[in-house]
């Protein structure tokens, strides 16, 4: 029965988004703003420490609590 | 009796009549027209005030309807390089129909089924691609996700529209009442699906790209090979067994047809699965948490019904043990952009995934993997 009506949820407020760059040989992780055009595992940017060519990994919502 | 029209009668003063008998004559009445009044037309009255409050909800529902219209056309005119005349057609694409086949010789439906469905998905394509012939692959699908919810909300508008005239017409209490009692969950589903229209424009990835999130880890950098129509697969090791991973083929906003990869994979005498291991996104139930990693058995597939008829028919054929690990999330996060808490859990998955395969598969075995969801904005 509950099956048939699953939680909907709450009306989600404008949240940004953000992008993960991973860098596949040193690890290094950056965290920026989502921009038009990225996708989950597209080459990113150039690693800020070593160089290499980074990859995206994630891509997703953040709620920024503004106190 | 005596007590009573006391009561009146001083009701009477506070209402600047003085206290005689005529006043009480006067209230008496009153009373017994009220009382017949609500007697006779009790239901009719109710029936205006549920009329009123459909209504409002009624337009409510148009002006999201309305909205996704145009956004479904704006996306054609300004992404797609669509002429700007393309109202009419996208008006048309809004009311299409696919009819269901019969069900009364359920023998052999799913096949049929999936043979009207599929034309429906090459009708839509081929219209828009007449429609907007410099779209890229991306911006087709997207276009066909928001024409979906524009679709869906079209649909929804009508329904609760029909039974709303016909509630006027008859004035009877038990259709408006009905309708009444549904509509804060239709209302709420349809702002869900308008919300999402945002993640498509922007060919984000959604909640419902878990799977293919998840399988995509496994594919990366690795041969991708197409087996079915925008379905691709890779091959990857663990621990001595080899892993087949499936999924639709990304960035842009597709299922793909990963039953019919399923079924070939399986076919494959080559390939000698073992095991299917299935990861999707799971609609919630109110009170359980966003993000959290559940496990079982069986096809964790969606949809009609077609493609987990397959994938159980090709897997019991064979034999082959199915695992299932889904991520909980609400509708409106399956279909709006990935929360944090939803990509945070596919570390978790891809744990579990490792944690199954070294308990129920030995080296040298090959498992399958499938990532099933919308892999808009997931590439592999
Ligand atoms: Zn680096």
């Amino acid at each position: 029965m509950a099956q048939m009506f699953p939680s909907i949820g709450e009306k989600r407020p404008k949240m940004p988004v953000f992008t993960i760059e991973e860098c596949p040989s040193c690890g290094t992780k950056t965290k920026r703003a989502f921009k038009f055009g990225d996708y989950v595992y597209k080459e990113g940017g150039e690693c800020a420490k070593c160089h290499a060519k980074t990859l995206i990994t994630m891509v997703y919502a953040e709620l920024i609590q503004v106190k | 009796m005596w007590t009573l029209s006391l009561g009146f009668l001083q009701l009477g003063g506070l209402l600047g009549g003085g206290s005689s008998p005529v006043d009480l004559i006067v209230y008496i009445l009153l009373t017994v027209v009220s009382f017949a009044v609500v007697f006779m037309y009790g239901q009719r009255i109710q029936a205006y005030s549920a009329l009123r409050d459909v209504r409002i909800n009624l337009e409510k529902l148009q002006g999201l309807k309305d909205r996704s219209r145009k956004e479904a056309i704006d996306y054609m005119t300004t992404n797609m390089k669509a002429p700007k005349d393309v109202q009419q057609r996208v008006d048309q694409v809004l009311e299409y129909f696919t009819i269901m086949p019969v069900d009364m010789d359920p023998s052999g439906i799913v096949g049929k089924i999936e043979h009207v469905t599929n034309q429906q998905d090459d009708r839509i394509r081929a219209e828009l691609k007449s429609i907007a012939p410099q779209a890229d692959p991306v911006q087709l699908s997207v276009e066909q996700n928001i024409l979906e919810v524009a679709t869906s909300l079209n649909l929804l508008f009508k329904i609760v529209r029909h039974f709303y005239i016909q509630g006027q017409k008859t004035k009877s209490i038990y259709i408006i009442v009905q309708l009444q009692m549904i509509l804060p969950m239709v209302i709420q589903e349809a702002d869900a699906l308008t919300s999402a229209i945002e993640a498509f424009k922007l060919a984000q990835p959604i909640g419902d790209g878990l799977g293919p999130i998840v399988a995509g880890k496994l594919m990366v950098g690795k041969e991708k090979t197409t087996i079915e129509r925008e379905t691709v697969y890779a091959k990857n090791e663990y621990k001595g067994r080899s892993i087949i991973a499936l999924k639709a083929e990304g960035p842009m906003g597709t299922v793909g047809r990963p039953h019919i990869g399923v079924e070939k994979i399986l076919n494959d005498q080559t390939n000698k699965i073992s095991t299917i291991i299935m990861v999707d996104a799971a609609l919630k139930l109110e009170g359980e948490s966003t993000g959290e990693v559940a496990e079982g058995v069986g096809a964790a597939i969606g949809g009609i019904g077609t493609e987990k008829f397959r994938i159980e028919a090709a897997a019991t054929q064979k034999d082959i043990p199915m695992y299932a690990i889904v991520v909980k999330q609400s509708l409106i996060d399956a279909i709006s952009v990935m929360r944090k808490e939803i990509a945070e859990a596919t570390d978790k998955v891809v744990e579990r995934i490792h944690r199954l395969i070294e308990e129920k598969t030995k080296e040298g075995d090959t498992i399958l993997l499938v990532g099933v969801g919308n892999t808009l904005g997931v590439s592999q």
